[in-house]
């Protein structure tokens, strides 16, 4: 303390004319900005929204500076890089260790040449001048892949142009071309630029760029892009080849993603690859940064696929479900549900019961919320298949039932904001309050939403989860969220000016129960 | 016909019957029509297989930007193998589809296609009913696999229980490649074969 008072002192010392000097904001005593956001806030999630020209800037770069590190063309480097998620690093120490394994898994080199072996004892330097070779000297032609294709004489184009006169078979178009019109790879497979001009585009064609590979039978050897861009002239063909080398380079690159949104050209960039929510800032879609789907917390990638694959599959139960409407369960008469509230109040006999189970809302509020939980039949192990896949159905709906009910509401949340700000034009008409008074119920009903998702997204999680004593404590937390914001929604509904306190304590809870839950079985946090 | 296709298919041709394997009668070739679009080829059984003996003809369309894609081959002979379908003929082969390369030719293919009729892979089947057979009643699996070759390869076995069992179904008013069929995927129960044909 008596260094706080000290630094106070100096402070004020400091500023001569500081009078209003702040006592109760001062950096040292408050805790809560100290806070590491990562801690605080388990759905922290930094990323970058950039342009594709952002990202080809960023990409070059990358490629420039492997070029000058190995000396070799842009081309061969963007392989490599492709082949390691984009980290130089890694290409650099590869190269170091055995630059001849690292030239095969990149499909630059064929498995075993000649030169692989010769090489072994001196890799470094061997590949080193097979790399510039590769690299600087183009595809060599017919000439400079005779016999002596992995001998220290560099095939250039003089040496072509003086075999021009011999005329060979291209094992492709099954004609006869003067030797300068063939093109080889490091694999030494030959082959007329016409046909290799001709292949390039059916395979563009078809989508594949980068993954193009050598025409011979069993040979793998990739075909780098200057090749292609040498060879394919038709301007269309090679804006194709362009485009999609760039989507792949960029799917390939584990701290990119393509903002899924329907024609969105960003790309979200985030050092962190983790299942958490980026928010695109040109069309405004929220996304899982790791696998583009919706964002899906507490629920990891895997379930929630198998989650939504399940659902599709099981469309005709799901039509059933979606049948709108249930009826009362005191007067029978039939409510169709057009909020986001599970408080359901009869118009009719006026009786308040749960839409999700039916029962009456008394049971519900204080003590234990038991509407979100499922209970397995204990016995049914000892039952009958029939049964048993009945009783397998039956689980599978009461989570889908709950899933699909939270979905919905979502769906209607621009009806409900509508509505509140109808109801407070007609308080502001009617003189109660004025309409700043009123603001807060949008923060209120915004935060419901986001209340309202992390809790569509417990019920998957639930389903696939293992019955025992942690399954039992994420119920409980669920049933815990689940009734928090069915209280916030009833509030937000019957809000008056002079609730506001209430109001703004109910959200507090939701919201600390929503991170608590997150905390504790969001996957990602609770490994970081 | 694209002119590459129509040069690639004729020095192929050629090559097909200048071969050994045509020596050897292992494999032939002839064309359907004059536009090389279409053609007919025809495998041996490879020795030391169910399909020993037997002559399989095949279907080979030349697509127009053959050779850069593979060209578009099935059995018009019927044969039971988890790799070819029992009812289309079609062919689950890779280099018919992603592992084709443009140097490939119609003689690689045909001796590719005798290559699987030799070593079969049950695990990437293309007549799951067939490739269920193969792994898990493969002694029956080879005296289908047998019976078929007979019946429509001209293979050198006969199977008087198979033959009986058919002509049972027959008697009943079923066709007789209907009741192979049946019989063949009901591992020869004529009690099963008849309930699924009735039912």
């Amino acid at each position: 303390m008596d260094s706080d008072i000290e630094m106070e002192l100096e402070s004020d010392n400091d500023g001569e004319f500081d009078d209003d000097y702040d006592y109760y904001n001062t950096g040292e005593d408050c805790d809560v900005e100290r806070l590491d956001p990562k801690r605080a806030d388990p759905e922290y999630f930094e990323f970058d929204c950039l342009t594709v020209e952002d990202i080809e800037k960023l990409l070059n770069e990358l490629v420039e500076k492997l070029n000058t590190i190995l000396q070799i063309t842009p081309s061969l480097a963007k392989v490599l890089l492709l082949e390691h998620q984009w980290n130089n690093n890694v290409v650099v120490e590869k190269y170091r260790q055995d630059a001849n394994a690292l030239l095969v898994t990149a499909r630059i080199k064929p498995p075993t040449t000649a030169a692989a072996d010769a090489a072994s004892t001196s890799a470094a330097a061997a590949a080193s001048a097979q790399l510039l070779r590769i690299g600087s000297s183009g595809y060599r032609t017919a000439a400079a892949t005779l016999p002596t294709l992995s001998s220290h004489s560099s095939g250039n184009s003089l040496t072509t142009q003086v075999q021009s006169q011999y005329r060979r078979m291209c094992p492709v178009c099954a004609s006869s071309q003067p030797n300068d019109k063939f093109y080889s790879l490091a694999c030494g497979h030959s082959f007329c630029k016409d046909c290799w001009t001709t292949y390039f585009e059916t395979q563009i064609f078809q989508g594949i760029s980068i993954q193009i590979g050598c025409m011979a039978q069993q040979c793998n050897v990739r075909v780098p892009e200057d090749l292609v861009l040498t060879l394919v002239t038709r301007p269309v063909m090679r804006d194709k080849y362009q485009q999609f080398a760039f989507k792949d380079y960029v799917k390939s690159h584990p701290e990119l993603r393509f903002c899924p949104g329907p024609n969105c050209q960003i790309i979200v960039q985030s050092a962190e690859n983790s299942a958490k929510r980026a928010i695109c800032k040109s069309c405004h879609t929220g996304f899982c940064f790791k696998c583009g789907m919706d964002y899906h917390a507490p629920t990891d990638c895997q379930i929630i696929k198998k989650w939504l694959t399940k659902c599709a599959d099981d469309s005709e139960t799901a039509n059933y479900i979606s049948a709108h409407t249930k009826d009362c369960p005191k007067c029978h008469i039939c409510i169709e549900k057009n909020g986001g509230c599970n408080h359901m109040q009869c118009f009719n006999c006026k009786h308040d019961f749960c839409w999700m189970c039916l029962g009456d809302w008394k049971t519900h509020g204080s003590e234990y919320y038991e509407c979100s939980r499922y209970k397995d039949n204990p016995n049914i192990a000892n039952e009958s298949v029939h049964v048993q896949a009945r009783e397998a159905l039956k689980k599978y709906l009461h989570y889908y039932e709950r899933w699909e009910n939270h979905s919905k509401s979502l769906k209607l949340e621009q009806q409900t904001i509508d509505r509140l700000r109808q109801r407070i034009n007609t308080k502001v008409m009617n003189g109660s309050g004025t309409w700043i008074d009123w603001q807060y119920l949008f923060s209120a009903a915004a935060l419901l939403a986001k209340c309202r998702y992390t809790l569509q997204y417990t019920y998957p999680y639930a389903y696939y989860m293992e019955p025992g004593s942690r399954k039992n404590l994420f119920e409980y937390q669920q049933a815990q969220l689940e009734a928090e914001i069915e209280n916030l929604s009833w509030k937000i509904e019957r809000a008056e000016t002079k609730e506001l306190g209430d109001l703004e304590n109910q959200m507090d809870i939701a919201e600390k129960r929503r991170t608590t839950l997150l905390k504790d079985f969001f996957p990602i946090i609770g490994k970081a | 016909m694209a002119n590459m296709a129509v040069q690639r298919i004729k020095r192929e041709f050629k090559e097909v019957m200048r071969s050994e394997e045509i020596v050897q009668c292992s494999i032939k070739i002839e064309l359907v029509n004059d536009s090389w679009t279409e053609l007919r080829g025809e495998i041996a059984g490879p020795p030391d297989t169910p399909y020993e003996g037997g002559k399989f003809v095949l279907e080979i369309k030349v697509p127009e930007t053959y050779p850069f894609n593979p060209p578009k081959v099935r059995f018009i002979t019927r044969i039971w193998h988890p790799n070819i379908s029992s009812v289309t003929g079609a062919i689950c082969l890779d280099i018919l589809k992603d592992n084709w390369a443009a140097a490939m030719t119609l003689r690689t293919v045909l001796l590719s296609l005798q290559a699987l009729l030799a070593a079969a892979e049950p695990d990437d089947p293309q007549d799951a009913v067939v490739a269920y057979q193969f792994k898990d009643k493969h002694e029956l699996f080879v005296l289908t696999a047998r019976h078929w070759t007979n019946a429509y390869a001209g293979g050198p076995h006969t199977f008087p229980d198979c033959d009986s069992k058919i002509q049972r179904l027959k008697d009943m008013g079923v066709d007789e490649h209907d009741a192979r069929a049946v019989l063949s995927k009901e591992n020869w129960n004529l009690e099963k074969a008849t309930e699924c044909l009735f039912s």
